[in-house]
Protein backbone atom coordinates (compact mmCIF):
# COMPACT_ATOMS: atom_id res chain seq x y z
CA UNK A 1 0.00 0.00 0.00
CA UNK A 2 2.81 2.48 0.68
CA UNK A 3 4.03 1.08 -2.92
CA UNK A 4 0.98 2.78 -4.25
CA UNK A 5 1.19 5.71 -2.47
CA UNK A 6 4.85 6.00 -3.36
CA UNK A 7 4.01 5.11 -7.16
CA UNK A 8 1.21 7.37 -7.56
CA UNK A 9 3.10 10.60 -6.14
CA UNK A 10 6.07 9.78 -7.89
CA UNK A 11 4.19 9.67 -11.63
CA UNK A 12 1.50 11.82 -10.28
CA UNK A 13 2.09 13.90 -13.70
CA UNK A 14 1.60 10.66 -15.54
CA UNK A 15 -1.54 10.06 -13.61
CA UNK A 16 -3.11 13.33 -14.13
CA UNK A 17 -2.04 13.52 -18.20
CA UNK A 18 -3.86 9.86 -18.54
CA UNK A 19 -6.48 11.08 -17.04
CA UNK A 20 -7.06 13.87 -19.06
CA UNK A 21 -6.26 12.16 -22.03
CA UNK A 22 -9.05 9.86 -21.14
CA UNK A 23 -11.27 12.52 -20.60
CA UNK A 24 -10.01 14.67 -23.80
CA UNK A 25 -10.83 11.64 -25.65
CA UNK A 26 -14.30 11.48 -24.56
CA UNK A 27 -15.77 14.52 -25.25
CA UNK A 28 -13.84 15.18 -28.31
CA UNK A 29 -15.01 16.23 -31.65
CA UNK A 30 -18.28 17.02 -29.99
CA UNK A 31 -19.41 20.51 -30.00
CA UNK A 32 -20.04 21.53 -26.60
CA UNK A 33 -16.70 19.49 -25.60
CA UNK A 34 -15.70 19.57 -21.71
CA UNK A 35 -19.54 21.37 -21.14
CA UNK A 36 -20.73 17.83 -21.36
CA UNK A 37 -19.32 16.53 -18.22
CA UNK A 38 -21.35 19.32 -17.06
CA UNK A 39 -24.49 19.02 -19.04
CA UNK A 40 -24.58 15.48 -19.10
CA UNK A 41 -25.21 14.79 -15.50
CA UNK A 42 -27.70 17.43 -15.40
CA UNK A 43 -29.85 16.05 -18.39
CA UNK A 44 -29.64 12.55 -16.25
CA UNK A 45 -31.02 14.10 -13.29
CA UNK A 46 -33.94 15.75 -14.84
CA UNK A 47 -34.62 12.25 -16.46
CA UNK A 48 -33.98 10.74 -13.34
CA UNK A 49 -36.31 13.62 -11.24
CA UNK A 50 -39.28 13.42 -13.64
CA UNK A 51 -39.34 9.70 -14.32
CA UNK A 52 -38.88 9.02 -10.62
CA UNK A 53 -40.80 11.68 -8.75
CA UNK A 54 -44.19 11.14 -11.03
CA UNK A 55 -44.20 7.69 -11.44
CA UNK A 56 -43.27 6.23 -7.69
CA UNK A 57 -45.23 9.24 -6.17
CA UNK A 58 -42.89 8.75 -3.30
CA UNK A 59 -43.56 11.16 -0.41
CA UNK A 60 -40.22 13.02 -0.01
CA UNK A 61 -39.31 16.40 -0.44
CA UNK A 62 -37.26 17.81 -2.98
CA UNK A 63 -36.98 14.01 -4.23
CA UNK A 64 -34.71 15.42 -6.95
CA UNK A 65 -31.83 16.47 -4.47
CA UNK A 66 -32.54 13.60 -2.52
CA UNK A 67 -31.89 11.48 -5.58
CA UNK A 68 -28.67 13.28 -6.58
CA UNK A 69 -27.05 13.35 -3.57
CA UNK A 70 -26.36 9.39 -3.91
CA UNK A 71 -26.38 9.25 -7.72
CA UNK A 72 -24.03 11.45 -8.36
CA UNK A 73 -21.15 9.83 -6.13
CA UNK A 74 -23.02 6.27 -7.68
CA UNK A 75 -22.02 7.82 -11.11
CA UNK A 76 -18.50 8.33 -9.69
CA UNK A 77 -18.25 4.63 -8.53
CA UNK A 78 -20.06 3.16 -11.84
CA UNK A 79 -18.01 4.98 -14.29
CA UNK A 80 -15.16 4.48 -12.58
CA UNK A 81 -15.73 0.47 -12.88
CA UNK A 82 -16.64 0.55 -16.50
CA UNK A 83 -12.90 2.13 -17.60
CA UNK A 84 -11.63 0.11 -14.43
CA UNK A 85 -12.43 -3.44 -16.65
CA UNK A 86 -10.47 -1.82 -19.46
CA UNK A 87 -7.76 0.56 -18.07
CA UNK A 88 -5.21 -2.39 -18.32
CA UNK A 89 -6.20 -3.97 -21.44
CA UNK A 90 -7.46 -1.27 -23.41
CA UNK A 91 -3.85 0.32 -22.60
CA UNK A 92 -2.00 -2.56 -24.47
CA UNK A 93 0.25 -0.49 -26.13
CA UNK A 94 1.77 0.94 -23.48
CA UNK A 95 2.06 -1.56 -21.45
CA UNK A 96 3.72 -4.29 -24.15
CA UNK A 97 6.07 -1.43 -25.14
CA UNK A 98 7.00 1.39 -22.25
CA UNK A 99 8.17 0.34 -19.01
CA UNK A 100 5.95 1.83 -16.41
CA UNK A 101 4.05 0.93 -13.28
CA UNK A 102 0.90 -0.55 -14.26
CA UNK A 103 -1.24 0.70 -11.38
CA UNK A 104 -0.80 4.42 -12.97
CA UNK A 105 -3.38 3.07 -15.61
CA UNK A 106 -6.08 2.21 -13.16
CA UNK A 107 -5.49 5.05 -10.85
CA UNK A 108 -5.88 7.62 -13.97
CA UNK A 109 -9.18 5.78 -14.84
CA UNK A 110 -10.50 6.86 -11.40
CA UNK A 111 -8.69 10.18 -11.39
CA UNK A 112 -10.81 10.57 -14.60
CA UNK A 113 -13.90 10.40 -13.10
CA UNK A 114 -12.87 12.25 -9.53
CA UNK A 115 -12.83 15.33 -11.86
CA UNK A 116 -16.23 13.99 -13.54
CA UNK A 117 -17.60 14.23 -10.08
CA UNK A 118 -16.75 17.35 -9.06
CA UNK A 119 -17.77 19.06 -11.99
CA UNK A 120 -21.13 17.60 -11.75
CA UNK A 121 -21.06 19.35 -8.04
CA UNK A 122 -21.52 22.60 -9.45
CA UNK A 123 -24.87 21.66 -11.60
CA UNK A 124 -26.14 20.06 -8.32
CA UNK A 125 -25.64 22.86 -6.29
CA UNK A 126 -27.43 24.89 -9.29
CA UNK A 127 -30.22 22.60 -8.91
CA UNK A 128 -30.59 22.90 -4.78
CA UNK A 129 -30.18 27.01 -5.24
CA UNK A 130 -33.19 26.11 -7.77
CA UNK A 131 -35.40 24.34 -6.01
CA UNK A 132 -35.16 26.40 -2.98
CA UNK A 133 -33.48 23.37 -1.07
CA UNK A 134 -31.05 24.67 1.67
CA UNK A 135 -27.27 24.74 0.85
CA UNK A 136 -25.65 23.08 4.00
CA UNK A 137 -22.50 23.87 5.38
CA UNK A 138 -22.32 20.24 5.79
CA UNK A 139 -21.21 20.19 2.34
CA UNK A 140 -17.71 21.36 3.62
CA UNK A 141 -17.50 17.62 4.89
CA UNK A 142 -17.78 16.23 1.47
CA UNK A 143 -14.28 15.76 1.11
CA UNK A 144 -14.30 13.03 3.71
CA UNK A 145 -17.12 10.74 2.29
CA UNK A 146 -15.14 11.63 -1.47
CA UNK A 147 -11.94 10.29 -0.15
CA UNK A 148 -13.66 7.33 1.96
CA UNK A 149 -15.49 5.97 -2.31
CA UNK A 150 -12.48 6.72 -3.32
CA UNK A 151 -10.79 4.16 -1.53
CA UNK A 152 -13.01 1.65 -2.82
CA UNK A 153 -13.15 2.78 -5.77
CA UNK A 154 -9.45 2.34 -5.91
CA UNK A 155 -9.64 -1.35 -4.35
CA UNK A 156 -12.59 -2.47 -6.82
CA UNK A 157 -10.67 -1.03 -10.06
CA UNK A 158 -7.53 -3.18 -8.76
CA UNK A 159 -9.44 -5.71 -8.77
CA UNK A 160 -11.44 -5.88 -11.71
CA UNK A 161 -9.10 -4.53 -14.18
CA UNK A 162 -6.46 -7.66 -13.08
CA UNK A 163 -9.19 -9.85 -13.49
CA UNK A 164 -10.42 -8.79 -16.77
CA UNK A 165 -6.53 -9.23 -17.99
CA UNK A 166 -7.15 -12.90 -17.59
CA UNK A 167 -10.65 -13.46 -18.49
CA UNK A 168 -12.33 -10.41 -20.34
CA UNK A 169 -15.78 -12.15 -19.31
CA UNK A 170 -15.16 -9.51 -16.24
CA UNK A 171 -15.70 -6.35 -17.98
CA UNK A 172 -19.17 -7.67 -19.00
CA UNK A 173 -19.82 -9.64 -15.38
CA UNK A 174 -19.06 -5.94 -13.60
CA UNK A 175 -21.53 -4.11 -15.74
CA UNK A 176 -24.02 -6.56 -14.73
CA UNK A 177 -22.74 -6.45 -11.22
CA UNK A 178 -22.61 -2.47 -11.16
CA UNK A 179 -26.75 -2.74 -12.58
CA UNK A 180 -27.76 -5.12 -9.81
CA UNK A 181 -25.73 -3.51 -7.03
CA UNK A 182 -27.61 0.28 -7.89
CA UNK A 183 -31.07 -1.34 -6.94
CA UNK A 184 -29.66 -3.27 -3.91
CA UNK A 185 -28.38 0.06 -2.58
CA UNK A 186 -31.35 3.04 -1.64
CA UNK A 187 -30.71 5.07 -3.93
CA UNK A 188 -34.11 5.82 -6.12
CA UNK A 189 -35.49 5.11 -2.49
CA UNK A 190 -35.18 5.14 0.94
CA UNK A 191 -34.74 2.65 3.17
CA UNK A 192 -37.42 3.93 5.50
CA UNK A 193 -39.97 2.31 3.23
CA UNK A 194 -39.01 -1.23 4.62
CA UNK A 195 -39.58 -2.82 7.43
CA UNK A 196 -37.72 -2.55 10.57
CA UNK A 197 -37.04 -6.57 10.79
CA UNK A 198 -35.50 -6.08 6.82
CA UNK A 199 -33.17 -2.97 7.45
CA UNK A 200 -30.18 -4.98 8.61
CA UNK A 201 -29.44 -6.57 5.02
CA UNK A 202 -29.37 -3.18 3.77
CA UNK A 203 -25.73 -2.93 5.79
CA UNK A 204 -24.49 -5.85 4.34
CA UNK A 205 -23.50 -3.98 1.00
CA UNK A 206 -20.11 -2.31 1.44
CA UNK A 207 -21.26 1.02 -0.29
CA UNK A 208 -24.11 1.98 2.08
CA UNK A 209 -22.04 3.38 4.90
CA UNK A 210 -20.24 6.28 2.08
CA UNK A 211 -23.44 6.56 0.10
CA UNK A 212 -25.10 7.53 3.28
CA UNK A 213 -22.46 9.92 3.87
CA UNK A 214 -22.79 11.83 1.29
CA UNK A 215 -26.36 11.78 1.59
CA UNK A 216 -26.66 13.10 5.07
CA UNK A 217 -23.60 16.12 3.98
CA UNK A 218 -25.98 17.13 0.75
CA UNK A 219 -29.55 16.55 1.53
CA UNK A 220 -30.24 16.20 5.60
CA UNK A 221 -27.79 18.73 6.32
CA UNK A 222 -26.54 16.54 9.00
CA UNK A 223 -22.50 15.49 10.04
CA UNK A 224 -22.76 11.81 9.45
CA UNK A 225 -22.61 9.59 12.31
CA UNK A 226 -19.27 8.75 13.40
CA UNK A 227 -19.98 4.73 13.14
CA UNK A 228 -21.03 5.17 9.36
CA UNK A 229 -17.64 7.22 8.42
CA UNK A 230 -15.83 4.66 10.28
CA UNK A 231 -17.18 1.94 8.40
CA UNK A 232 -17.52 3.51 5.35
CA UNK A 233 -13.47 3.63 5.71
CA UNK A 234 -12.92 0.45 6.71
CA UNK A 235 -14.91 -1.17 3.73
CA UNK A 236 -12.42 1.10 1.40
CA UNK A 237 -9.78 -0.31 3.08
CA UNK A 238 -10.80 -3.59 2.80
CA UNK A 239 -11.46 -3.12 -0.73
CA UNK A 240 -8.02 -1.55 -1.53
CA UNK A 241 -6.49 -4.46 0.16
CA UNK A 242 -8.18 -6.92 -1.93
CA UNK A 243 -7.74 -5.45 -5.01
CA UNK A 244 -4.25 -4.44 -4.27
CA UNK A 245 -3.30 -7.90 -3.40
CA UNK A 246 -4.54 -9.44 -6.68
CA UNK A 247 -2.92 -6.32 -8.63
CA UNK A 248 0.47 -6.91 -7.01
CA UNK A 249 0.14 -10.81 -7.61
CA UNK A 250 -0.52 -10.29 -11.27
CA UNK A 251 0.53 -7.54 -12.31
CA UNK A 252 4.26 -8.80 -13.87
CA UNK A 253 1.91 -10.85 -16.14
CA UNK A 254 -0.11 -8.64 -17.16
CA UNK A 255 2.49 -8.02 -20.60
CA UNK A 256 2.04 -11.42 -21.38
CA UNK A 257 -1.71 -11.14 -22.00
CA UNK A 258 -3.12 -7.94 -22.72
CA UNK B 1 35.46 1.64 -18.68
CA UNK B 2 32.17 0.60 -16.57
CA UNK B 3 29.43 -1.38 -17.34
CA UNK B 4 26.29 0.73 -17.75
CA UNK B 5 24.11 -2.58 -18.87
CA UNK B 6 24.73 -5.95 -17.25
CA UNK B 7 23.39 -8.85 -18.92
CA UNK B 8 23.68 -11.66 -16.74
CA UNK B 9 22.62 -15.28 -17.81
CA UNK B 10 19.33 -13.83 -18.93
CA UNK B 11 16.49 -16.24 -20.83
CA UNK B 12 13.11 -14.87 -21.49
CA UNK B 13 10.45 -17.53 -21.80
CA UNK B 14 6.96 -16.58 -23.28
CA UNK B 15 4.39 -19.21 -23.51
CA UNK B 16 2.61 -19.46 -27.03
CA UNK B 17 -0.88 -20.11 -26.69
CA UNK B 18 -2.70 -22.20 -29.67
CA UNK B 19 -5.51 -22.09 -27.43
CA UNK B 20 -5.77 -20.16 -24.56
CA UNK B 21 -8.83 -20.07 -22.58
CA UNK B 22 -9.84 -15.96 -22.99
CA UNK B 23 -14.00 -16.76 -21.72
CA UNK B 24 -14.98 -18.44 -19.14
CA UNK B 25 -16.39 -20.64 -21.60
CA UNK B 26 -13.37 -22.00 -23.07
CA UNK B 27 -11.99 -22.55 -19.78
CA UNK B 28 -14.70 -24.66 -18.90
CA UNK B 29 -14.28 -26.23 -22.71
CA UNK B 30 -10.50 -26.67 -22.37
CA UNK B 31 -10.71 -28.17 -18.49
CA UNK B 32 -12.59 -31.02 -19.72
CA UNK B 33 -10.95 -32.04 -22.78
CA UNK B 34 -7.75 -31.63 -20.24
CA UNK B 35 -5.74 -30.30 -22.85
CA UNK B 36 -2.95 -27.87 -22.14
CA UNK B 37 -2.82 -25.85 -25.47
CA UNK B 38 0.69 -24.02 -25.02
CA UNK B 39 3.88 -24.64 -25.31
CA UNK B 40 7.10 -22.68 -23.81
CA UNK B 41 9.54 -20.80 -26.20
CA UNK B 42 12.68 -19.29 -24.97
CA UNK B 43 13.17 -16.41 -27.17
CA UNK B 44 16.35 -15.56 -25.17
CA UNK B 45 18.08 -17.77 -23.74
CA UNK B 46 20.99 -17.70 -21.15
CA UNK B 47 22.69 -14.42 -22.41
CA UNK B 48 25.20 -12.28 -20.59
CA UNK B 49 27.46 -9.33 -21.75
CA UNK B 50 27.88 -5.92 -20.99
CA UNK B 51 27.84 -2.70 -22.24
CA UNK B 52 30.32 0.08 -21.44
CA UNK B 53 29.53 3.77 -21.06
CA UNK B 54 30.63 5.83 -24.02
CA UNK B 55 29.95 2.03 -26.09
CA UNK B 56 27.98 2.21 -29.33
CA UNK B 57 26.67 -1.39 -29.65
CA UNK B 58 25.29 -3.05 -32.65
CA UNK B 59 22.91 -5.71 -32.27
CA UNK B 60 22.83 -8.77 -35.47
CA UNK B 61 20.52 -11.25 -35.85
CA UNK B 62 17.60 -12.89 -38.27
CA UNK B 63 13.96 -12.08 -37.71
CA UNK B 64 12.76 -13.90 -34.59
CA UNK B 65 16.49 -14.40 -33.11
CA UNK B 66 15.64 -12.52 -30.08
CA UNK B 67 17.13 -8.61 -30.71
CA UNK B 68 13.87 -6.84 -29.70
CA UNK B 69 12.91 -9.42 -26.77
CA UNK B 70 16.26 -8.17 -25.37
CA UNK B 71 15.90 -4.89 -25.93
CA UNK B 72 12.37 -4.65 -24.39
CA UNK B 73 14.21 -6.95 -21.25
CA UNK B 74 17.03 -4.51 -20.71
CA UNK B 75 14.27 -1.45 -21.27
CA UNK B 76 12.31 -2.69 -18.52
CA UNK B 77 9.40 -3.42 -20.34
CA UNK B 78 9.62 -7.86 -19.39
CA UNK B 79 10.87 -8.96 -16.55
CA UNK B 80 13.71 -11.63 -17.37
CA UNK B 81 12.22 -15.43 -16.52
CA UNK B 82 15.90 -16.15 -15.24
CA UNK B 83 19.10 -13.95 -14.95
CA UNK B 84 19.26 -10.19 -14.16
CA UNK B 85 19.77 -7.15 -15.74
CA UNK B 86 21.69 -4.10 -14.23
CA UNK B 87 20.95 -0.59 -16.15
CA UNK B 88 23.16 2.18 -14.07
CA UNK B 89 21.44 5.63 -15.14
CA UNK B 90 18.03 6.78 -17.05
CA UNK B 91 17.01 5.19 -20.25
CA UNK B 92 15.27 6.08 -23.28
CA UNK B 93 13.88 3.27 -25.49
CA UNK B 94 13.07 3.68 -29.05
CA UNK B 95 11.54 -0.01 -29.28
CA UNK B 96 8.90 0.29 -31.18
CA UNK B 97 7.34 2.84 -33.90
CA UNK B 98 4.71 4.80 -31.95
CA UNK B 99 5.70 3.27 -28.89
CA UNK B 100 4.07 5.71 -26.12
CA UNK B 101 2.26 8.10 -28.17
CA UNK B 102 -1.81 7.63 -28.30
CA UNK B 103 -3.18 7.97 -31.46
CA UNK B 104 -6.27 10.75 -31.06
CA UNK B 105 -3.22 13.03 -28.73
CA UNK B 106 -1.42 15.04 -31.15
CA UNK B 107 2.35 15.58 -31.70
CA UNK B 108 2.80 18.43 -29.03
CA UNK B 109 0.51 16.23 -26.31
CA UNK B 110 2.34 13.09 -27.12
CA UNK B 111 5.68 14.68 -26.09
CA UNK B 112 4.60 15.42 -22.98
CA UNK B 113 3.16 12.18 -22.77
CA UNK B 114 6.03 9.99 -24.04
CA UNK B 115 8.15 12.08 -21.41
CA UNK B 116 5.95 11.34 -18.85
CA UNK B 117 6.11 7.44 -19.54
CA UNK B 118 9.57 7.78 -19.91
CA UNK B 119 9.47 9.08 -16.14
CA UNK B 120 10.52 12.39 -16.78
CA UNK B 121 8.78 15.55 -15.06
CA UNK B 122 6.04 18.04 -16.88
CA UNK B 123 8.99 20.69 -15.86
CA UNK B 124 11.61 18.73 -17.89
CA UNK B 125 9.32 18.34 -21.33
CA UNK B 126 8.67 21.76 -21.16
CA UNK B 127 11.87 23.12 -20.72
CA UNK B 128 12.56 20.78 -24.10
CA UNK B 129 9.57 21.18 -26.14
CA UNK B 130 10.96 23.85 -28.87
CA UNK B 131 13.92 22.23 -29.71
CA UNK B 132 11.91 18.70 -29.88
CA UNK B 133 9.45 20.12 -32.11
CA UNK B 134 12.87 21.72 -34.14
CA UNK B 135 14.47 18.60 -34.72
CA UNK B 136 11.19 16.84 -34.72
CA UNK B 137 10.92 19.46 -38.07
CA UNK B 138 6.71 18.48 -38.27
CA UNK B 139 6.00 21.88 -39.57
CA UNK B 140 2.17 22.17 -38.95
CA UNK B 141 1.65 18.49 -38.39
CA UNK B 142 3.13 19.02 -34.62
CA UNK B 143 -0.62 20.27 -33.88
CA UNK B 144 -2.42 17.14 -35.75
CA UNK B 145 -3.40 13.94 -33.78
CA UNK B 146 -0.64 11.30 -34.10
CA UNK B 147 -3.08 8.68 -35.77
CA UNK B 148 -2.79 10.84 -38.98
CA UNK B 149 1.10 10.53 -38.88
CA UNK B 150 3.28 8.96 -41.30
CA UNK B 151 6.25 5.90 -40.21
CA UNK B 152 8.23 8.75 -41.01
CA UNK B 153 7.22 11.29 -39.08
CA UNK B 154 6.26 8.84 -36.04
CA UNK B 155 9.74 7.83 -36.10
CA UNK B 156 11.31 11.60 -36.38
CA UNK B 157 9.01 12.70 -33.40
CA UNK B 158 9.96 9.73 -31.38
CA UNK B 159 14.08 9.88 -32.39
CA UNK B 160 13.71 13.52 -31.40
CA UNK B 161 12.05 12.87 -27.75
CA UNK B 162 14.60 10.00 -27.28
CA UNK B 163 17.69 12.05 -28.01
CA UNK B 164 16.11 15.33 -26.41
CA UNK B 165 15.53 14.14 -23.14
CA UNK B 166 19.23 13.20 -22.93
CA UNK B 167 18.81 9.86 -21.54
CA UNK B 168 22.46 8.21 -20.00
CA UNK B 169 21.47 4.99 -22.76
CA UNK B 170 19.60 5.03 -25.78
CA UNK B 171 18.05 2.06 -26.96
CA UNK B 172 17.03 1.64 -30.88
CA UNK B 173 15.32 -1.11 -32.78
CA UNK B 174 15.78 -0.87 -35.88
CA UNK B 175 13.34 2.23 -36.58
CA UNK B 176 15.45 4.73 -38.41
CA UNK B 177 15.04 2.67 -41.58
CA UNK B 178 11.80 4.83 -42.30
CA UNK B 179 13.62 8.26 -41.98
CA UNK B 180 14.48 9.69 -45.29
CA UNK B 181 17.96 10.33 -46.35
CA UNK B 182 18.82 13.54 -44.79
CA UNK B 183 16.68 13.02 -41.57
CA UNK B 184 18.94 9.40 -41.33
CA UNK B 185 21.71 11.55 -41.31
CA UNK B 186 20.53 13.98 -38.94
CA UNK B 187 20.20 11.00 -36.49
CA UNK B 188 23.39 9.63 -37.08
CA UNK B 189 25.18 13.24 -36.62
CA UNK B 190 23.36 13.06 -33.69
CA UNK B 191 24.01 9.72 -32.04
CA UNK B 192 27.63 10.25 -32.88
CA UNK B 193 27.44 13.76 -30.75
CA UNK B 194 25.69 11.69 -28.27
CA UNK B 195 28.36 8.97 -27.70
CA UNK B 196 30.76 11.51 -27.80
CA UNK B 197 29.43 13.12 -24.78
CA UNK B 198 29.89 9.34 -23.02
CA UNK B 199 26.10 8.34 -23.65
CA UNK B 200 25.42 4.42 -24.44
CA UNK B 201 23.69 3.39 -27.04
CA UNK B 202 22.38 -0.23 -28.47
CA UNK B 203 21.47 -0.29 -31.99
CA UNK B 204 19.63 -2.82 -33.51
CA UNK B 205 19.32 -3.05 -37.56
CA UNK B 206 19.19 -4.88 -40.09
CA UNK B 207 21.13 -2.07 -42.22
CA UNK B 208 24.44 -3.84 -41.48
CA UNK B 209 26.33 -0.87 -43.00
CA UNK B 210 25.42 0.85 -40.20
CA UNK B 211 26.45 -1.17 -38.05
CA UNK B 212 30.26 -1.35 -39.44
CA UNK B 213 29.98 2.11 -39.79
CA UNK B 214 28.87 3.49 -36.10
CA UNK B 215 29.37 0.71 -33.47
CA UNK B 216 32.28 0.23 -31.67
CA UNK B 217 31.32 -3.23 -30.91
CA UNK B 218 28.46 -5.90 -31.91
CA UNK B 219 26.66 -8.94 -30.29
CA UNK B 220 25.27 -11.37 -32.79
CA UNK B 221 21.85 -13.43 -31.71
CA UNK B 222 21.04 -16.81 -33.11
CA UNK B 223 17.54 -18.56 -32.01
CA UNK B 224 17.61 -16.48 -28.99
CA UNK B 225 21.19 -17.47 -28.08
CA UNK B 226 23.89 -15.00 -28.30
CA UNK B 227 26.66 -16.34 -30.56
CA UNK B 228 28.96 -13.65 -30.81
CA UNK B 229 30.54 -10.64 -29.26
CA UNK B 230 33.05 -8.96 -30.81
CA UNK B 231 33.96 -5.98 -33.21
CA UNK B 232 31.74 -4.93 -35.78
CA UNK B 233 33.33 -6.39 -38.60
CA UNK B 234 34.10 -9.89 -37.20
CA UNK B 235 30.69 -9.95 -36.09
CA UNK B 236 28.93 -8.83 -39.63
CA UNK B 237 31.15 -11.68 -41.53
CA UNK B 238 29.96 -14.42 -39.26
CA UNK B 239 26.29 -13.16 -39.52
CA UNK B 240 26.29 -13.20 -43.00
CA UNK B 241 28.66 -16.47 -43.37
CA UNK B 242 25.75 -18.20 -41.52
CA UNK B 243 22.65 -16.51 -43.33
CA UNK B 244 24.46 -17.92 -46.56
CA UNK B 245 25.07 -21.08 -45.60
CA UNK B 246 21.61 -21.24 -44.48
CA UNK B 247 19.98 -19.97 -47.57
CA UNK B 248 21.90 -21.17 -50.44
CA UNK B 249 19.16 -20.21 -52.85
CA UNK B 250 19.18 -16.74 -52.23
CA UNK B 251 22.38 -15.79 -53.75
CA UNK B 252 22.87 -13.78 -50.60
CA UNK B 253 26.71 -13.87 -51.53
CA UNK B 254 26.60 -11.36 -54.25
CA UNK B 255 24.37 -8.95 -51.62
CA UNK B 256 27.09 -9.48 -49.22
CA UNK B 257 29.55 -8.20 -51.40
CA UNK B 258 27.81 -5.21 -52.35
CA UNK B 259 27.07 -4.37 -48.86
CA UNK B 260 30.82 -4.83 -47.58
CA UNK B 261 33.02 -1.96 -47.78
CA UNK B 262 34.97 -1.10 -51.09
CA UNK B 263 38.46 -0.75 -48.96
Amino acid sequence: MIELVRDAYQYRELVWALAMKELKIRYKRSALGFLWALLNPLLLMIVYTVVFSTIMTMKIPHYAIFLLSMLIPWTFFAQSMAYAAESIVGNSDLIKKVRVPRSVFPLAAVMANIINFLLSMIPLAAIVLILGHPLFATWLFLPVPLLALTIFTVGATFFFATANVFYRDVAHIVQVIVQVWFYITPILYSIDFFPVQFRWLFKLNPLIYVMNDFRMSIYYGQLPQAQSVIASFVCGFLALFLGLTLFRKYESQFVYYV
Amino acid sequence: MSAVVKVENVTQRFRLVQERPDTVRELFAKFFRNSTGYHDFEAVRNVSFEVHEGEMLGIVGSNGSGKSTLLKVIAGVYKPTSGTVAVRGSLAPLIELGAGFHGELTGRENILMNGLLMGFSKRQMMDREESIIEFADLGDFIDAPVKQYSSGMYMRLAFAVATEVNPDILVIDEILAVGDMAFQQKCFERLERFRNSGKTILFVTHTLEQIRRNCDRAIYLDKGVLVADSTPEQVIDMYTETTISEHPELKLSSLAGLSAPAR
